[in-house]
C-alpha cells in the first residue's frame, strides 16, 4: 500500500485510478523487456532481419498505429472528463 | 480510413519480384572458370529450367554469359563463368554485376556481385571474350509485385508508411502557418486553437516519422542515427516546433501566448522549407535522391508502388487533420 501512495496514481480529486498506474505498469514492463531483447544483440539482429526484413516494416507499422492509438486514446480521456464536467454543471 | 486500410492491406500483401540475395564466392582471380551460388529470393527457378540466362556485367554493355546454369531448386542455381584474364579497361580490382534472366520471373540484377583480382598471366587475346550485348530480349515480370533492391528488399514497404507521414507533417504544418497568419488578420483567439491543434498532430507525425525512419535505417543503413542531412535538419525542424510549445506552456496570458504563437509559427514555417527542401539538396545524403531531387522515379517508386504511395500520402494527410480536428474541437469544448 505504500508504494501506491507514492506514485502518482492518486489524482487530484483524491480518486484512485488504476488505469493509470496500470499503463505506467505496461511502458516499464515493455521498456524491460525491450532492453532484456537488445542486450542479447546478435540474436534480435538476425530475427528481425530475416525473411527480407520483413519485420523491419512490422516494426514500423506497430509504432505508428501504437502512437496514434494512444494519442486517440488519450483525447478520448480527455472529452469525456469535459462530458462529466457539463453533466455535473 | 478506407484509403489507409487500402493501403496497409495492399502495403503488406504484394510480393516482391524475384531479386537475388547472395551470390558465394565474392571473390576471384581472372583467368579461371568460376562457380557462383545464386541464392534467390521470391524466385521460382525450377520453372522452365533451361531458360535461366546469366550475364556477369562489368560496366556498361560489356559482359560475358555463362557458359552453363544449373538450377538447384526454386531459389538455388549455380553458373559457371569463365573470367578471361585480360579485361578491355585496366583496373586493380573488378566488380562484376551478375544479372539473372527467366521466362517468368524477369530479369534480376545483383549489383558488385564478384570482386575479380587480375591474373598472374594475362592473355590479351581473351579481352575479345567479353562482348557487347546489351542484354536485350530479356523477360519482364508479369502481374503486380513490387520492385526488388538489395539492401532494401522488403523494407521498400515502408515507403508507404515512413514517407507520407512526413507529407503529411509539412502540410498540417503548412496550414497551421496559414491559420496564424489569418490570425494577425484577425485576430480571433479561435484561429489561436486551430494553429495549435495542428502543430500538435504535426509534431507527433514527425516523431513517428523520426522514429520509423531511425527503426528502418538501422536496418538498412546500419545506425539508427547516422547524422544523415536529412535526419538533422528534420531533427532540427521538430526541435523548433517543439520550442514553440515550450513557449506557450510558459506564458500566462492568453491573448500573449496567441500573438507569439502565431509570429513565430509563421517563422517556424519559413525555416521548414530551407531545413526540408533546400539543404538536403545540396549535400550528400543517403536518402534516396542524394544531392539532387528524391528520386521519385525508377525502381525506388515504380508505378505499382504508386498505386499504393499516393493513396498512402492522401489517406495519413487525411487522417492528420482529422487528428487535429479532433484535438482543435477539445481544446475549444475547454
Amino acid at each position: 500500500m505504500k508504494v501506491r501512495k507514492l506514485d502518482k496514481s492518486y489524482h487530484i480529486y483524491g480518486r484512485f485510478q488504476p488505469m493509470r498506474s496500470f499503463k505506467y505498469l505496461i511502458v516499464t514492463a515493455l521498456v524491460l523487456m525491450y532492453a532484456s531483447v537488445y542486450a542479447s544483440g546478435e540474436v534480435q539482429t538476425d530475427f528481425i532481419r530475416s525473411i527480407g526484413k520483413i519485420y523491419v516494416v512490422a516494426g514500423v507499422c506497430l509504432v505508428i498505429l501504437i502512437a496514434l492509438f494512444v494519442y486517440m486514446y488519450q483525447i478520448d480521456r480527455k472529452i469525456s472528463r469535459l462530458e462529466k464536467r457539463y453533466k455535473n454543471e | 480510413m478506407i484509403l489507409l486500410l487500402y493501403v496497409f492491406i495492399a502495403g503488406w500483401l504484394v510480393p516482391l519480384k524475384p531479386g537475388i540475395i547472395q551470390v558465394t564466392p565474392e571473390r576471384a582471380e581472372a583467368g579461371q572458370i568460376v562457380e557462383l551460388e545464386v541464392t534467390g529470393y521470391n524466385s521460382n527457378y525450377t520453372k522452365d529450367q533451361g531458360e535461366v540466362r546469366a550475364w556477369l556485367r562489368l560496366a556498361g554493355d560489356t559482359v560475358i554469359q555463362a557458359r552453363e546454369v544449373q538450377v538447384m531448386d526454386d531459389r538455388h542455381l549455380t553458373c559457371s563463368f569463365y573470367i578471361p584474364s585480360a579485361f578491355p579497361v585496366r583496373q586493380e580490382a573488378y566488380p562484376l554485376s551478375l544479372i539473372l534472366d527467366h521466362t517468368s520471373d524477369g530479369t534480376s540484377v545483383l549489383p558488385n556481385a564478384l570482386f575479380i583480382t587480375p591474373a598472374k598471366v594475362q592473355d590479351e587475346n581473351e579481352a575479345a571474350l567479353w562482348f557487347s550485348d546489351k542484354v536485350t530480349s530479356v523477360h519482364e515480370q508479369s502481374g503486380i509485385r513490387f520492385p526488388f533492391r538489395n539492401i532494401l528488399s522488403e523494407t521498400i514497404r515502408n515507403t508507404y508508411f515512413h514517407v507520407p507521414l512526413w507529407f503529411a507533417m509539412i502540410i498540417l504544418f503548412g496550414v497551421s502557418a496559414w491559420y496564424s497568419l489569418q490570425y494577425y488578420r484577425g485576430g480571433q483567439i479561435d484561429l489561436d486553437r486551430k494553429t495549435v491543434a495542428l502543430v500538435k498532430v504535426g509534431l507527433l507525425f514527425g516523431v513517428l516519422g523520426l522514429v520509423t525512419g531511425m527503426l528502418w535505417a538501422k536496418n538498412t543503413w546500419n545506425a539508427y542515427w547516422s547524422w544523415d542531412v536529412k535526419q538533422n535538419m528534420s531533427a532540427i525542424a521538430l526541435l523548433i516546433y517543439a520550442a514553440m510549445m515550450v513557449m506557450r506552456a510558459s506564458l500566462e496570458d492568453d491573448m500573449q501566448k496567441a500573438r507569439l504563437t502565431a509570429g513565430y509559427n509563421m517563422f517556424a514555417f519559413a525555416l521548414l522549407i530551407p531545413l526540408l527542401f533546400i539543404i538536403p539538396r545540396m549535400t550528400d545524403s543517403l536518402h534516396p535522391g542524394s544531392g539532387g531531387n528524391p528520386a521519385f522515379g525508377g525502381e525506388d517508386l515504380d508505378n505499382t508502388m504508386r498505386m499504393v504511395f499516393y493513396p498512402a500520402v492522401i489517406g495519413f494527410i487525411l487522417l492528420g487533420l482529422w487528428i487535429s480536428q479532433l484535438v482543435y474541437r477539445t481544446e475549444k469544448l475547454k
